[in-house]
């Protein structure tokens, strides 16, 4: 399964992958709209933190209206906005701490990598990796 | 009824520690349509609320924390926000700007600008979260320096909180304490940490969830792409990406103006050892940055041997560099990155400490001060032990470390026997690393900066060699070659009071002065293109108009020092700059000539030439009727006016 890698160690934490993604997704300029998270770890570690599409994704299993549905061909989850509400118990479960509630409309939401973030990282650090890659990826 | 202009949020937050309450201020048309925002704002209120002739640490002065129409959007570098308040160090304007990420999410919240009023009985922190704001206990917190004190509102409120708060050392009100955000960015110079420590207000940690809205979105995204790809491909601003301001250690050197043994001289005979190469090879972990920056600048620096084994920070940046180091002779690193770390932890103002510490060791060369005085300490230059251990006992004004705290200039009346010729300060305000000798204007900005010997609010940078072709543009072809020559006062003035209206702006925005300032990257033309397609404000889109709004802020600053006694003659320099030829380097033999710059800039801003006051007809011109009043009737404006 895809999805979306940066190296904690080239990441600086200037969130505009969160400011962007808030734009991309709703035409509006404000991070926690945004799908992905720049977790700051002191002292010095900042890591973008999103959806890793697990393979046994435990939000689906969860999840008790069946918001989130698995893409066969890609293996990918995705979360159905008019489905969800918003219990939350996705968010925790998920051991990445990649899903977050929607501010305004109470509804879960996490990357769809749609990739434009990559485009626009200052220091090209975001990558959408595929796991078999993982072990030739310099870190 | 909403806010007129896009950008803004339209509230300001009201708190009154005495009262025990918050109100929440709607933002007028009128206020933003003639401050812009930031400092603009900070100056307009301040100067409304404050009267002349209170103390900085009493429960009259006021905080200001704010932002701008920008704050929190995608234009690059415009994640900054700053404070203001009457300055303990220097008794006039003191205003303090801070990188980080708290200024946008200040903005999230909900608000432009906090004013904080009286005092509190006891220590509180604000917790602002979009609409619940409260005032909350701190008792817990107060005595940990801002390192512990972050950590501990992380797990108390929320870990994606935005936290700016004091240290020991703004407890302690010593008087350039400064105020940190996100561990190791500053609000430095002019001691605002103190004026939250006098109030006994330890912390305000802000979240919000809101957006921030733009007139027109399409235009503001693509104008702020624009902007964000000038700055990536220019060669300077590629070069801060890699060094951050250490790159400035080079430069100095290369033209003599490196600051050494407290401004005796520029040239540092180690300057390889602390040079951006040496820095990012042997010492960098990693970049950081502050919010939608692409600049890049804040390096995580660590050091694997020596006594200081163990330290991580961001920084020490350049001037921070000038301060513990080179001005104090000293040119091992981990003990400055050290240093910075205590600053962070402690909440000083590295500029003020280590320069008041070069004043110190100076006064000891010179045998003005003994062992005896400083506890034992060896204070020869360029000893590190002994600039730490100073740095602990200005935080915790203990022993000499009282002395200090007051400032160098305070603490020089106090030591007496002529240590006041080597207190170098304007307006009680430490020079900063730059020295008028070898680059002329900064000699005036220094002398006439509105918060002191500051070396923001209108160091030229382009009046140097190799920025001819800006320089042209901005003032004229016929203006070279004097105008980027260093050593004459030619022009100095012009460039200094243009300057000056154009930072102003930049500092309502509030945008950084990385590639506004230096490198030349954006400039007064692109914040004409961003704020009306930002607020939805034509008249923003005329320079004309912003200059004016600039002009009115620096005025409305110097009205509001004209009314703590400022006049002329503190528009001055140490004499080491206008008598002691510079010793060595390029600019060997050098001093600054600041009569005849200070005269034409005084010409050019319509000031009065006895008094440095603005003249009432100035005031007028820019709507300050009622500033020219109460100048008038306090008998400033009178050729008589006493000097």
């Amino acid at each position: 399964m895809p999805y979306l890698y940066a190296d904690p160690l080239e990441c600086t934490g200037c969130r505009i992958c969160e400011l962007l993604c808030s734009f991309y997704h709703e035409r509006v300029l404000n991070p926690k709209k945004a799908r992905l998270r720049v977790v700051r770890l002191e002292p010095g570690i900042d890591t973008p933190i999103a959806c890793r599409h697990c393979e046994k994704p435990r939000c689906v299993e969860v999840c008790p209206v069946e918001a989130i549905k698995v893409v066969r061909k890609t293996g990918m989850s995705f979360i159905d906005e008019r489905k969800c509400v918003g219990c939350r118990l996705c968010a925790e479960a998920c051991p990445y701490g990649a899903i977050f509630l929607h501010p305004d409309k109470q509804v879960a939401i996490k990357c769809t990598l749609c990739g434009l973030c990559v485009k626009h990282c200052p220091v090209q650090c975001l990558k959408i990796v595929e796991e078999e890659k993982i072990v030739g990826l310099q870190v | 009824m909403r806010f007129p202009y896009k950008g803004y949020a339209g509230q300001i937050l009201r708190v009154n520690l005495i009262k025990q309450t918050v109100k929440k201020q709607a933002l007028t048309k009128k206020m933003a349509r003639g401050y812009i925002g930031g400092s603009g704002f900070a100056a307009r209120m301040l100067y409304d609320e404050i009267d002349p002739g209170i103390d900085p640490l009493g429960p009259e002065n006021k905080i200001f924390m704010g932002t701008g129409p920008l704050t929190g959007t995608f234009w690059p570098s415009s994640g900054r926000y700053m404070f203001a308040a009457k300055s303990p160090l220097t008794g006039i304007w003191g205003e303090s700007h801070s990188g980080g990420h708290l200024g946008p999410e200040l903005k999230y919240a909900g608000y432009d600008a906090v004013i904080v009023e009286g005092r509190a009985e006891k220590p509180v922190y604000l917790r602002i979260e979009n609409e619940e704001v409260e005032i909350r206990d701190a008792s817990h917190l107060w005595g940990k320096d801002t390192h512990e004190t972050t950590r501990t509102l992380h797990e108390d409120i929320d870990k994606e909180a935005q936290i700016a708060c004091i240290g020991p050392a703004g407890e302690n009100l010593v008087r350039y304490a400064s105020i940190i955000t996100n561990l190791y960015r500053a609000a430095g110079r002019a001691g605002i940490g103190a004026v939250m420590g006098s109030k006994k207000l330890k912390a305000i940690a802000v979240r919000g969830t809101r957006s921030v809205e733009v007139a027109d979105l399409d235009r503001f995204m693509e104008l702020s792409e624009e902007a964000h790809w000038r700055i990536l491909s220019h060669p300077q601003a590629q070069a801060m990406s890699r060094y951050g301001t250490p790159l400035l250690v080079g430069y100095k050197q290369t033209i003599g103006e490196l600051p050494t043994k407290n401004h005796q001289t520029g040239v540092f005979p180690n300057a390889e050892a602390l040079s951006a190469e040496t820095i990012r090879k042997n010492y960098w972990a990693k970049t950081r940055s502050c919010f939608a920056c692409r600049t890049m600048c804040k390096k995580i620096n660590t050091s694997r041997t020596g006594p200081y084994a163990g330290t991580l920070c961001e920084g020490p940046e350049y001037e921070t560099i000038m301060a513990f180091g080179t001005n104090c002779y000293n040119a091992d690193y981990p003990s400055i990155l050290y240093a910075n770390l205590l600053c962070d932890k402690y909440g000083l103002d590295t500029i003020s400490t280590g320069c008041t510490i070069a004043f110190l060791m100076e006064c000891y060369e010179n045998g003005i001060i003994n062992k005896r005085d400083v506890e034992g300490t060896d204070l020869s230059w360029g000893k590190p032990d002994a600039i730490i251990a100073l740095i602990h006992k200005i935080a915790k004004r203990e022993g000499i470390g009282n002395f200090l705290a007051e400032g160098s200039y305070r603490a020089a009346e106090k030591i007496g026997k002529g240590a006041e010729k080597y207190a170098l300060h304007v307006k009680k305000m430490e020079i900063s690393g730059q020295d008028g000798r070898t680059h002329r204007s900064i000699g005036l900005s220094h002398a006439t900066a509105s918060r002191g010997a500051d070396h923001l609010r209108s160091l030229v940078t382009v009046d140097q060699l190799g920025y001819e072709e800006v320089a042209a543009r901005r003032w004229g072809s016929d203006k070279l070659p004097d105008v980027c020559d260093p050593y004459t006062e030619k022009w100095k003035a012009l460039v200094v009071k243009t300057t000056e209206d154009v930072y102003a702006v930049r500092d309502c925005l509030v945008q950084c002065w990385y590639c506004v300032s230096w490198p030349p990257v954006l400039w007064i033309e692109d914040f004409a293109n961003i704020l009306p397609a930002a607020t939805g404000e034509p008249s923003f889109g005329k320079i004309d108009e912003l200059l004016l709004i600039g002009s009115r802020i620096v005025n409305l600053e110097r009205c509001f020092n004209a009314r703590e006694g400022i006049t002329r003659k503190d528009d001055s320099l140490p004499e080491r700059f206008l008598k002691e030829p510079m010793p060595d380097g390029p600019g060997k033999g050098q001093v600054v000539n600041l009569k005849v710059m200070l005269d034409e800039y005084y010409e050019l801003r319509g000031w009065s030439l006895e008094s440095g006051i603005p003249k009432k007809e100035t005031l007028e011109k820019l709507g300050l009727h009622q500033e020219a009043g109460k100048l008038e009737a306090m008998g400033k404006l009178s050729r008589n006016c006493v000097v």
